[in-house]
């Protein structure tokens, strides 16, 4: 099976509940290959309502996800072995080596993983020296550059980035940005999920923003500001005359801290 | 480009090369599992002929199963949940079941290591020794009683989501169950508690495990307590898959 209208993924309809409290009201959004799209939205938005059911950790109510053409309900494994995934705080068993953590996990993607393909994936990532040590024992930006390796170890065609520069200094977020570009030019599709409004304009294709469980726009960062830079709320955003897609962002989804 | 599945064996032996190393890395734990069982047999060598070799075996043994169910086994599955171990494996394209089946053959491992050491440690130190019958059966009702304790283990970490919690109440069921089993067994505590023992989930696997070190003692009692075990652990192990959830948040 392929991926139908050249999609990697479809997202149509999603509805996620959780009991009466609606997270994810009919939410639809489609990534080809070779794009960079960026989820945006504030805190409980239902970034990871809708990140969790493309993952299949969670039933949604209703609606359609299709990965490489594989709906999630009907063939989960085969959805899932076209998509990698770096979660937000990943974690693996403490005791492991990262050189065991990588083979555990190319072992259950079924991939063969001799001593020099590891050496040469971790020199890649420049990690040469860590096969014996613990992922815990590893920098913030060296347990990124781990997780998203493991994440791409079978060559996904749908990477899902979830806040992967959260913490990390500027120059891990530069290289880590410069590996989703690398991605990008090798025809992966990507689904990014930031706070970082920087990282969403530095490197997203398209952007959806969403709050309260509904996109509320989608398009091109450069796009979206040109559309709402007249809007009053976006113009009351702005604090330095230029409107940016913070402004943008911030326009579109209120003042308020949320939870 | 094709999508290619890994089969179940390639998983499972992923999984099972990944929870045995971890389970050698923590092999101080694991001799510290050993240790009470066989301690608790060595006191008890001055004794062992007058309760009996069976019983004093069996009642080890059921210490030992009892640590591997509730401080073994649910401890590490709530670790685990809590640290989004779990989460980051069922993102992978693996049955969830697979990742279940893996933690408790290694577990059935620690079961068999737990017998094992109570019978050399029996044979050594009290000069207990069975027919080879008798270990035989030692060995498959250690098994049906370790499922016993795998169960409630779970059942617990179905109830109760945080990881410092379950550790605090296996601590607090491990605690009560060879302190009032053991203590209850021998009579001790009264006729009504040791009625109550006796049909416990301590009291009915010590009670098959000795009876199947001695086949010849082998009575209806003791059919009914194979019955009990049975029952106790579907109920538990129903009770936490049913209530388990892979997400501590």
């Amino acid at each position: 099976m392929d991926q139908q209208n050249g999609y990697i993924l479809q997202v149509e309809g999603l509805n996620v509940c959780y009991g009466a409290f609606k997270a994810v009201t009919n939410v639809s959004f489609n990534v080809s290959p070779g794009e960079i799209f960026g989820l945006l939205g504030p805190n409980g938005a239902g970034k990871t309502s809708t990140l969790s059911s493309i993952e299949g950790l969670m039933q949604p109510q209703s609606g359609d996800i299709l990965v490489a053409g594989y709906n999630i309900k009907e063939k989960p494994l085969y959805a899932k072995a076209n998509t990698g995934v770096q979660l937000q705080s990943t974690s693996f068993q403490p005791e492991l080596f990262v050189g065991e953590i990588i083979q555990l996990y190319a072992g259950i993607y079924g991939v063969e993983m001799n001593q020099d393909k590891l050496d040469n994936i971790l020199s890649d990532i420049k990690l040469k020296d860590a096969t014996t040590k613990r992922f815990g024992q590893l920098s913030g930006g060296q347990q990124q550059r781990v997780s998203l390796v493991i994440a791409m170890i079978h060559n996904p065609r749908l990477v899902l980035l979830d806040e992967p520069t959260s913490g990390l200094d500027p120059q891990s977020r530069r290289q880590l940005w410069e590996r989703m570009e690398s991605l990008r030019s090798n025809n992966h599709a990507i689904l990014l999920t930031t706070h970082s409004m920087e990282e969403a304009e530095a490197v997203c294709d398209r952007i959806a923003i969403i709050d309260h469980g509904q996109i509320v726009a989608i398009d091109t960062p450069s796009a979206l500001i040109d559309k709402h830079r007249h809007d009053p709320e976006v113009i009351k955003a702005s604090r330095k005359g230029k409107i940016t897609l913070e402004d943008v962002f911030i326009g579109l989804t209120g003042f308020a801290i949320r939870s | 480009m094709q999508t290619i599945i890994p089969s179940s064996k390639t998983v499972l032996t992923a999984l099972l090369k990944a929870d045995f190393t971890t389970q050698w890395r923590n092999r101080k734990a694991v001799v510290l599992l050993l240790l009470v069982p066989v301690i608790i047999l060595i006191s008890w060598k001055g004794v062992a002929d007058k309760l009996g070799g069976a019983f004093v075996l069996s009642n080890c043994i059921t210490i030992g199963l009892n640590a591997v169910g509730l401080m073994g086994y649910s401890n590490s599955i709530a670790r685990d949940r809590d640290k989004g171990v779990f989460q980051r494996l069922r993102v992978a394209p693996l049955p969830s079941w697979s990742i279940m089946v893996s933690r408790l053959l290694v577990q059935l491992t620690m079961i068999l290591l737990v017998t094992t050491a109570v019978f050399i440690a029996g044979s050594n130190i009290d000069k207990i020794t069975l027919a080879p019958l008798g270990y035989t059966l030692g060995y498959m009702t250690a098994i049906s009683g370790g499922a016993v304790y795998l169960g409630l283990g779970q059942a617990i970490v179905g109830l109760i989501k945080n990881a410092e919690t379950v550790n605090s109440t296996t601590r607090l069921v491990y605690f009560v169950f060879i302190m009032v089993g053991m203590f209850g067994e021998l009579g001790m505590l009264g006729e009504k508690i040791g009625a109550i023992v006796k049909w416990s989930p301590y009291g009915v696997v010590k009670h098959i495990i000795s009876s199947a070190m001695q086949p010849g003692t082998w009575d209806q009692q003791t059919s009914i307590a194979l019955l009990a075990t049975v029952l106790y652990a579907i109920v538990f192990a129903a009770l936490g898959i049913k209530k388990f959830r892979w997400n501590a948040r």
